[in-house]
Protein backbone atom coordinates (compact mmCIF):
# COMPACT_ATOMS: atom_id res chain seq x y z
CA UNK A 1 0.00 0.00 0.00
CA UNK A 2 1.41 3.16 -1.21
CA UNK A 3 0.93 6.42 2.13
CA UNK A 4 0.63 9.55 0.41
CA UNK A 5 2.21 11.93 2.69
CA UNK A 6 -0.33 14.74 4.44
CA UNK A 7 0.93 18.38 4.16
CA UNK A 8 1.93 18.89 7.77
CA UNK A 9 4.45 15.61 7.65
CA UNK A 10 5.75 16.98 4.45
CA UNK A 11 6.38 20.48 6.08
CA UNK A 12 7.80 18.86 8.99
CA UNK A 13 10.19 16.44 7.30
CA UNK A 14 11.28 19.34 5.32
CA UNK A 15 11.47 21.32 8.59
CA UNK A 16 14.07 18.42 10.35
CA UNK A 17 15.87 17.59 7.45
CA UNK A 18 16.76 21.62 7.13
CA UNK A 19 17.45 21.68 10.70
CA UNK A 20 20.06 18.59 10.39
CA UNK A 21 21.42 20.51 7.62
CA UNK A 22 22.15 23.66 9.87
CA UNK A 23 24.86 23.88 11.88
CA UNK A 24 24.72 23.82 15.55
CA UNK A 25 26.40 25.36 18.07
CA UNK A 26 27.39 23.90 21.30
CA UNK A 27 27.65 26.71 24.05
CA UNK A 28 28.92 26.64 27.35
CA UNK A 29 27.94 28.67 30.26
CA UNK A 30 29.61 30.31 33.44
CA UNK A 31 28.62 28.97 37.03
CA UNK A 32 29.99 30.40 39.90
CA UNK A 33 31.41 27.16 41.09
CA UNK A 34 33.75 25.18 38.43
CA UNK A 35 36.95 26.40 38.98
CA UNK A 36 38.45 27.88 35.87
CA UNK A 37 41.41 25.42 35.04
CA UNK A 38 38.95 22.84 35.36
CA UNK A 39 37.00 24.48 32.29
CA UNK A 40 40.09 24.39 30.37
CA UNK A 41 41.24 21.39 31.04
CA UNK A 42 38.13 19.43 29.87
CA UNK A 43 37.79 21.63 26.52
CA UNK A 44 41.17 20.68 25.89
CA UNK A 45 40.19 16.79 26.69
CA UNK A 46 37.24 16.84 24.28
CA UNK A 47 37.50 19.02 21.48
CA UNK A 48 41.32 18.19 21.68
CA UNK A 49 41.87 22.29 21.75
CA UNK A 50 45.73 24.02 22.33
CA UNK A 51 45.35 25.36 26.10
CA UNK A 52 45.97 28.67 24.68
CA UNK A 53 42.70 28.51 22.49
CA UNK A 54 41.07 26.36 25.61
CA UNK A 55 41.97 29.09 27.59
CA UNK A 56 40.78 31.87 25.46
CA UNK A 57 37.47 30.62 25.47
CA UNK A 58 37.33 29.92 28.82
CA UNK A 59 37.78 33.58 29.88
CA UNK A 60 34.99 33.71 27.44
CA UNK A 61 32.89 32.28 29.48
CA UNK A 62 34.29 33.81 32.75
CA UNK A 63 33.81 36.99 31.26
CA UNK A 64 30.30 37.10 28.90
CA UNK A 65 28.32 34.05 30.79
CA UNK A 66 28.73 31.95 27.40
CA UNK A 67 30.59 30.83 24.55
CA UNK A 68 29.99 28.92 21.38
CA UNK A 69 32.65 26.16 21.93
CA UNK A 70 32.41 24.18 18.54
CA UNK A 71 30.26 24.72 15.32
CA UNK A 72 29.40 22.02 12.58
CA UNK A 73 26.74 18.89 12.25
CA UNK A 74 24.16 18.15 14.89
CA UNK A 75 24.92 14.55 15.74
CA UNK A 76 28.24 15.94 16.75
CA UNK A 77 27.26 18.72 18.39
CA UNK A 78 25.07 16.29 20.65
CA UNK A 79 28.05 13.89 21.23
CA UNK A 80 30.02 17.46 22.25
CA UNK A 81 27.61 18.52 24.28
CA UNK A 82 26.92 14.86 26.02
CA UNK A 83 30.72 15.03 26.91
CA UNK A 84 31.14 18.44 28.28
CA UNK A 85 27.79 17.20 30.58
CA UNK A 86 29.17 14.27 31.48
CA UNK A 87 32.24 16.68 33.05
CA UNK A 88 29.58 18.79 34.71
CA UNK A 89 30.22 21.71 32.44
CA UNK A 90 26.91 23.70 31.73
CA UNK A 91 26.02 22.94 28.21
CA UNK A 92 23.45 23.79 25.79
CA UNK A 93 22.93 23.30 22.10
CA UNK A 94 21.37 25.75 19.54
CA UNK A 95 20.83 25.50 15.88
CA UNK A 96 22.79 28.51 14.23
CA UNK A 97 20.35 31.33 12.76
CA UNK A 98 19.81 31.15 9.43
CA UNK B 1 45.23 18.55 55.57
CA UNK B 2 48.41 17.78 53.36
CA UNK B 3 48.75 16.22 50.07
CA UNK B 4 51.37 13.89 48.64
CA UNK B 5 52.09 12.65 45.50
CA UNK B 6 53.28 8.83 45.58
CA UNK B 7 53.53 6.54 42.15
CA UNK B 8 50.01 5.37 42.98
CA UNK B 9 48.41 8.37 42.87
CA UNK B 10 47.45 11.85 45.24
CA UNK B 11 47.84 10.96 49.12
CA UNK B 12 45.49 13.20 51.14
CA UNK B 13 46.78 12.86 54.76
CA UNK B 14 45.52 14.64 58.11
CA UNK B 15 41.97 14.69 57.03
CA UNK B 16 39.77 15.65 59.87
CA UNK B 17 36.61 13.49 60.74
CA UNK B 18 34.13 15.92 59.96
CA UNK B 19 36.35 15.97 56.20
CA UNK B 20 36.20 12.53 55.99
CA UNK B 21 32.29 12.40 56.29
CA UNK B 22 32.11 15.42 53.59
CA UNK B 23 34.31 13.51 51.07
CA UNK B 24 32.12 10.18 51.66
CA UNK B 25 29.42 11.77 51.10
CA UNK B 26 30.34 12.96 47.34
CA UNK B 27 29.03 9.30 45.66
CA UNK B 28 25.74 10.36 47.21
CA UNK B 29 25.34 13.45 45.44
CA UNK B 30 26.43 12.20 42.23
CA UNK B 31 23.67 9.60 42.41
CA UNK B 32 21.08 12.25 44.04
CA UNK B 33 17.44 11.62 43.15
CA UNK B 34 17.00 15.32 44.51
CA UNK B 35 14.86 17.13 41.64
CA UNK B 36 17.77 20.41 42.57
CA UNK B 37 20.89 18.56 41.76
CA UNK B 38 19.11 16.65 38.88
CA UNK B 39 18.57 19.87 37.19
CA UNK B 40 21.83 20.78 38.25
CA UNK B 41 23.72 17.81 36.79
CA UNK B 42 21.49 17.10 34.08
CA UNK B 43 20.59 20.62 32.45
CA UNK B 44 18.03 21.43 30.41
CA UNK B 45 20.01 21.03 27.07
CA UNK B 46 17.72 22.02 23.92
CA UNK B 47 15.56 25.07 23.55
CA UNK B 48 12.86 23.02 21.50
CA UNK B 49 11.11 20.58 23.52
CA UNK B 50 10.51 17.95 20.85
CA UNK B 51 14.42 17.98 20.72
CA UNK B 52 14.95 18.58 24.46
CA UNK B 53 12.55 15.07 24.81
CA UNK B 54 15.00 13.08 22.11
CA UNK B 55 17.97 14.17 24.49
CA UNK B 56 16.22 13.14 28.10
CA UNK B 57 15.33 9.84 26.28
CA UNK B 58 18.95 8.97 24.37
CA UNK B 59 21.61 11.38 26.06
CA UNK B 60 20.68 11.70 29.92
CA UNK B 61 20.31 8.17 30.30
CA UNK B 62 23.96 7.79 29.14
CA UNK B 63 25.17 10.29 31.51
CA UNK B 64 23.59 8.83 34.32
CA UNK B 65 25.02 5.29 33.93
CA UNK B 66 28.19 7.37 33.69
CA UNK B 67 27.91 9.22 36.65
CA UNK B 68 26.75 6.09 38.68
CA UNK B 69 30.15 3.91 37.32
CA UNK B 70 31.81 7.51 38.41
CA UNK B 71 30.33 7.01 41.83
CA UNK B 72 31.16 3.69 42.33
CA UNK B 73 35.12 4.04 41.23
CA UNK B 74 35.20 7.12 43.64
CA UNK B 75 33.67 5.21 46.29
CA UNK B 76 36.41 2.33 46.43
CA UNK B 77 38.83 5.08 47.36
CA UNK B 78 36.93 5.96 49.61
CA UNK B 79 36.30 2.67 51.17
CA UNK B 80 39.96 2.46 51.38
CA UNK B 81 40.66 5.53 53.58
CA UNK B 82 41.88 4.46 56.40
CA UNK B 83 43.13 6.16 60.20
CA UNK B 84 46.75 7.32 60.23
CA UNK B 85 49.16 5.85 62.72
CA UNK B 86 48.48 6.93 65.87
CA UNK B 87 45.58 9.28 65.65
CA UNK B 88 42.17 10.57 64.42
CA UNK B 89 42.76 11.71 61.57
CA UNK B 90 41.96 10.32 58.02
CA UNK B 91 44.35 9.15 54.98
CA UNK B 92 43.07 8.87 51.71
CA UNK B 93 45.00 7.59 48.27
CA UNK B 94 43.61 8.75 45.16
CA UNK B 95 44.99 6.72 42.68
CA UNK B 96 46.00 8.07 39.21
CA UNK B 97 43.35 5.62 37.23
CA UNK B 98 40.42 6.92 39.25
CA UNK B 99 42.13 11.03 39.30
CA UNK B 100 39.15 11.90 36.23
CA UNK B 101 36.65 10.16 38.16
CA UNK B 102 37.58 12.44 41.26
CA UNK B 103 37.81 15.60 39.00
CA UNK B 104 34.28 14.94 37.55
CA UNK B 105 32.76 13.81 40.58
CA UNK B 106 34.31 16.48 42.95
CA UNK B 107 32.70 18.97 40.19
CA UNK B 108 29.42 17.51 40.38
CA UNK B 109 29.46 17.41 43.99
CA UNK B 110 30.36 21.43 44.59
CA UNK B 111 27.64 21.96 42.17
CA UNK B 112 25.36 19.74 43.54
CA UNK B 113 26.06 21.56 47.40
CA UNK B 114 25.54 24.93 45.93
CA UNK B 115 22.24 24.10 44.42
CA UNK B 116 20.68 22.18 47.77
CA UNK B 117 21.86 25.01 49.91
CA UNK B 118 20.39 27.96 48.19
CA UNK B 119 23.85 29.52 47.56
CA UNK B 120 24.37 32.75 45.23
CA UNK B 121 27.17 33.06 43.56
CA UNK B 122 28.02 35.73 45.53
CA UNK B 123 28.84 32.96 48.37
CA UNK B 124 31.60 31.86 46.00
CA UNK B 125 34.15 34.68 45.87
CA UNK B 126 36.59 34.40 48.21
CA UNK B 127 36.17 36.84 51.37
CA UNK B 128 32.59 36.98 50.68
CA UNK B 129 30.47 39.17 53.09
CA UNK B 130 27.02 37.36 51.75
CA UNK B 131 25.37 36.53 54.67
CA UNK B 132 25.06 32.87 54.74
CA UNK B 133 22.93 30.55 57.19
CA UNK B 134 25.17 28.10 59.31
CA UNK B 135 24.18 25.17 57.00
CA UNK B 136 25.27 27.62 54.02
CA UNK B 137 28.68 28.32 55.73
CA UNK B 138 29.44 24.57 56.05
CA UNK B 139 28.27 23.93 52.40
CA UNK B 140 30.13 26.60 50.92
CA UNK B 141 33.44 25.38 53.13
CA UNK B 142 32.72 21.86 52.01
CA UNK B 143 32.84 23.59 48.22
CA UNK B 144 35.87 25.11 49.32
CA UNK B 145 37.59 21.91 50.27
CA UNK B 146 36.70 20.36 47.33
CA UNK B 147 38.17 22.80 45.14
CA UNK B 148 41.46 22.59 47.23
CA UNK B 149 41.57 18.74 45.74
CA UNK B 150 40.67 19.69 42.51
CA UNK B 151 43.29 22.29 42.20
CA UNK B 152 45.65 19.79 43.72
CA UNK B 153 44.35 17.05 40.87
CA UNK B 154 44.67 19.30 38.24
CA UNK B 155 48.32 19.85 38.41
CA UNK B 156 47.81 23.44 39.56
CA UNK B 157 50.86 23.46 41.46
CA UNK B 158 52.81 20.05 40.51
CA UNK B 159 54.06 18.35 42.02
CA UNK B 160 56.83 15.44 42.75
CA UNK B 161 56.18 11.82 43.55
CA UNK B 162 57.82 10.68 46.87
CA UNK B 163 58.03 7.31 45.75
CA UNK B 164 56.19 4.40 46.65
CA UNK B 165 53.13 4.80 49.10
CA UNK B 166 55.04 2.00 51.30
CA UNK B 167 57.78 4.18 51.99
CA UNK B 168 55.90 6.64 53.77
CA UNK B 169 55.36 5.95 57.52
CA UNK B 170 51.83 7.28 57.99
Amino acid sequence: MVRVKTAVETETQTRSETQLARPWNVIVHDDPVTLMTYVTKVLMQVFGYAESKARTLMMEVHKTGRSIVWTGGREQAEIYAQKLQAHHLLTTLEIVDA
Amino acid sequence: MWVARVDEGWLFGDLSPRTAEILKGVPMLLESEDPRVRACLLPETLHDAGHEADWRAHAVPELERLFASRSTLVGRDLAAMRPMKGGGKMLLLITNQHASAWLAALNASRLALYCLNGLVAAHMEMDSEEPATPQQQQAIDSIHLMAEMQSVLLGDAPMESCGPMADLDV
